[in-house]
């Protein structure tokens, strides 16, 4: 039972360059825990120095409650999954699963115990004689979680395991990862720079952006609640749409999008003195029909783009100055060049201030 | 069409060339041996007119060959030996340990590379004198090792650092440390690199002359090619003989060369091309 957690952690490299900036967190026990960011935003070091591999520029580690700054990686109790899947080439896959215990001393007999149910779980056993150059990448991945499950460690981490694998093996993969969660609920960190893995793998996910959280949180509140723009605009795909707007009150609060009225009936932060903000919307709230919407906001656009992508259609269209990207059932009937009615469902409304880029507004309904 | 088959002819008749230039003294000294002194006088590229087998016999029947093949084996081993271990855990240090003025340190061993030998005879006398070496085969290794660790250890340390690093990563998170790593990733990895610098090694003692003229004075001591000299008489040197024995001697680095010519292939042009 292992819980870890960061205390104002930080990464200096040489040149002053700082790339984990008071970096804090607590992961409980059997949480799956996912850093997501952009590439060079100091998620892989973070992990890197919880694993013992970097060295730590300020602030504690700690596993279990024990500060774990100077340990090295093997008495830390964890267990890593890399990118390469840093399989030894001269060995077996066995050999391979087996090398920590071999270090540790343990008898052949003993070995042989614990790598068999391993290699059953990850259907490697017809594989076990191979060399890791004779395995596909989805095989290579498995000897590489094997690894680290043989020494059943405390805490699990991840750093992009999948991003070497094409996208048909990677949906598979994931599947399996979170079902090997499930089954052995351990701690687990995993880093990556995929939101889908993110969402659909994690309990929480940890945003990242320049050495710096942006949000921790369920996918479920990163998706629907942000805490600022850059999460509003790194999760979500197509990407939400971001509108500049005049913010002014009077019965209550509304917004301007290119001369047309929207009334926010949520809270608006009254601590707010800038009349500049930007108002977000994802393209999936926004509907070409009012039908499912109980009390929709209706504003007036241009078609101007329309892609058929199967099941829906994306089309973009002019409000102002801005442009914005909608997400539709593919059965409804739009033409491009047509002014038409966009149905906003109110309670997805965001607005972001344009000082600190912090959320502003809490919608009244509640989220599903 | 007709200017591609000129130019493969020109390929070929270049390589027949410098393949000639290789194979010529080759055969010329096999050849010798069966040959009579009168004849080597008149005909030293030919087939030999009358194959005289006995001066073949009579490098196998004066016994002292075996002992002097014994001590050039024994030099050659622990040569290689040596310069393998050194090499090795120096040029892995190199690439994986970076501590204060490393890349002085390296330097100063490559520096060594461009120092001739034969420079260094007489402060190389002085210094194997001077730590009682003089006379005993350790004498004719240290220096040789000395002299083969810069060339060793630039081609061990470009081959290790184009070992993954994540390699170093997945084996301290299994539990090595630098010894272990060594010991059970790095050097099962290094077989190419280490077959080449061995062979290279191997060859270039097998083949020393000079610095074992220097070091040994007593003829238990000496190394084959100090063994020509018995073939050197007051008046006249006895050509034949001296290739016959040539070509007994050299043969095992032939053979051994032949053997390990993949290898080599391979530890010099490892990580050119992403294999």
């Amino acid at each position: 039972m292992a819980s870890v957690e960061f205390k104002h952690i930080e990464k200096i490299y040489p040149g002053n360059v700082h790339t984990v900036k008071d970096f804090n967190l607590k992961i409980n026990d059997g949480e799956f825990i996912v850093f997501l960011g952009p590439s060079g935003c100091g998620k892989s070091t973070t992990l890197r120095m919880l694993a013992g591999l970097e060295d730590i520029s300020g602030g504690e580690i700690l596993i279990n409650n024990k500060v774990v700054n100077d340990l090295e990686p093997i008495e830390r109790d964890i267990a890593m999954v890399f990118q390469s899947y840093a399989l030894y080439p001269h060995m077996s896959v066995y050999q391979n699963i087996a090398f920590a215990l071999k270090l540790a001393g343990l008898s052949k007999s003993e070995i042989e115990e614990k790598v068999r149910p391993v290699a059953d779980m990850l259907q490697l056993t017809p594989l076990l004689d191979r060399k890791p150059r004779a395995l596909s990448g989805g095989q290579r991945q498995r000897v590489a979680m094997g690894r680290a499950m043989v020494r059943t460690p405390e805490v699990f981490l991840f750093d992009e395991p999948l991003s070497n694998l094409d996208a048909k093996l990677r949906n598979s993969m994931r599947t399996e990862i979170k079902t090997l969660h499930k089954k052995i609920k351990k701690t687990t960190i995993y880093v990556t720079h995929d939101q889908v893995e993110a969402m659909t793998l994690a309990d929480r996910i940890v945003i990242l952006r320049d050495g710096k959280v942006e949000q921790v949180g369920t996918p479920r509140e990163i998706y629907h609640s942000p805490a600022n723009k850059f999460v509003a605009g790194f999760i979500g795909s197509p990407a939400m749409n971001f509108i500049p707007v005049e913010l002014a009150k009077d019965e209550g609060w509304h917004v301007d999008i290119a001369g047309q009225k929207l009334n926010l009936l949520g809270d608006v932060d009254d601590n707010q003195t800038d009349t500049k903000a930007t108002l977000g919307i994802r393209p999936c709230d926004i509907h070409i029909t009012p039908d499912l919407l109980t009390n929709p906001l209706v504003i007036k656009g241009t078609v101007e783009n329309l892609e058929l992508l199967g099941s829906t259609i994306q089309l973009t269209s002019r409000l102002g100055d801005s442009q914005i990207t909608v997400e539709a059932p593919s059965s409804h009937m739009v033409n491009e060049d047509e002014v038409t009615n966009f149905y906003i469902d109110e309670s997805r409304l965001h607005l972001f201030s344009d000082q600190t880029g912090l959320s502003m507004y809490k919608p009244n309904a509640v989220l599903e | 069409m007709f200017a591609m088959r000129k130019i493969r002819w020109g390929k070929y008749i270049f390589l027949m060339l410098v393949a000639g230039f290789v194979l010529v003294p080759m055969f010329a000294t096999v050849l010798g041996g069966f040959k009579s002194l009168g004849e080597l006088r008149t005909n030293p590229f030919g087939l030999p007119d009358v194959w005289e087998f006995e001066y073949y016999a009579q490098v196998f029947a004066d016994g002292s060959i075996w002992l002097l093949m014994k001590n050039s084996l024994i030099i050659a081993f622990f040569s290689v030996l040596l310069t393998l271990i050194i090499g090795t855990m120096t040029a892995f240090t190199f690439s994986h340990i970076k501590f204060a003025g490393y890349k002085y340190i390296y330097n100063y061993f490559l520096i060594g590379m461009m120092f001739p030998a034969a420079a260094a005879i007489l402060p190389l006398f002085l210094k194997i004198r001077d730590l009682g070496l003089l006379d005993s085969l350790s004498g004719v290794v240290i220096p040789q090792v000395a002299f083969g660790l810069g060339f060793s250890i630039l081609l061990f340390r470009s081959f290790f650092e184009q070992l993954p690093s994540e390699l170093f990563d997945a084996a301290r998170v299994d539990g090595c440390s630098y010894i272990k790593f060594y010991w059970h990733v790095i050097l099962p990895l290094s077989t190419p690199i280490l077959a080449t610098v061995g062979v290279f090694v191997l060859v270039a003692s097998w083949n020393n002359y000079l610095l074992p003229l220097l070091v040994l004075n007593t003829e238990q001591q000496y190394p084959w090619t100090l063994g020509i000299m018995q073939y050197r008489g007051e008046y006249g040197i006895e050509w034949n003989r001296i290739l016959a024995y040539v070509t007994v001697t050299i043969t095992p680095a032939i053979v051994f060369f032949l053997f390990a010519q993949k290898y080599i292939v391979e530890g010099l042009t490892g990580g050119a091309v992403k294999g």
